[in-house]
């Protein structure tokens, strides 16, 4: 890999983790309980960005899995909770 | 040479879809928006970084396409059930023209299990 695509990736990598920040402040001030929901459904998505930048960096393929593990459980979790809003109980 | 020049721009585009969405979340005013921006983070951020590891890293090609499908059809469901969860606990919209759901939404089930 060139140089400057580890220097593109790195720099991505930088800017993702400091994308976390603004959602975690969503999450802190959300008026709403669904906003604090949305805010932390986007906060998995950003950490699957970070998880495949980071195997591009290690250069390892099996470190794209925990990304594809961790979107399974959001979702569920999601789902769960969205639930839990909207009914007033998860079963 | 080919596949890394690409696959460097894709990322360049996955990373400035994810600063767009999260600008939407921080200033836009009200619940239904923001659940609107935070889409352009799950589906063209991830997207666009998904197909840059396609392209940069050997060996992960069938994983991200899987990702990818799997993020096509999760992302909209979990956005969908938030919106129906945030409309159902009452959480006021902002400068509303006109509500298409009031009296439409289904109000919160009452089960048999709530009249015991």
């Amino acid at each position: 890999m060139s140089e400057l695509v580890d220097a593109i990736v790195q720099i991505a990598l930088v800017i993702m983790v400091g994308l976390l920040l603004p959602c975690a402040y969503r999450v802190f001030i959300g008026p709403s309980a669904a906003d604090r929901l949305q805010a932390i459904e986007t906060i998995t998505t950003l950490l699957i960005g970070v998880i495949v930048l980071l195997a591009i960096i290690q250069g390892s393929a099996f470190v794209v899995d925990v990304a594809l593990a961790l979107a399974a459980f959001s979702f569920v979790a999601t789902l769960a909770i969205a639930r839990y809003l909207s009914e007033g109980r998860m079963f | 040479m080919i596949a890394e020049i690409v696959g460097a721009t894709f990322i360049i585009l996955g990373v400035f879809f994810s600063l767009v969405g999260v600008i939407g979340i921080m200033r836009l005013p009200d619940v239904y928006s923001r659940i609107h921006a935070s889409g352009k983070v799950a589906t063209l951020g991830i997207f666009g970084l998904l197909i840059g590891v396609a392209l940069l890293l050997p060996g992960t090609l069938v994983k991200a396409v899987g990702l990818l499908l799997f993020l096509l059809i999760s992302s909209p469901v979990a956005s969908h059930a938030i919106a129906a969860a945030a409309y159902r606990s009452n959480v006021p919209l902002a400068d509303v023209q006109r509500d298409d759901l009031a009296g439409v939404s289904r109000p919160q089930r009452k089960r048999p299990r709530d009249a015991e």
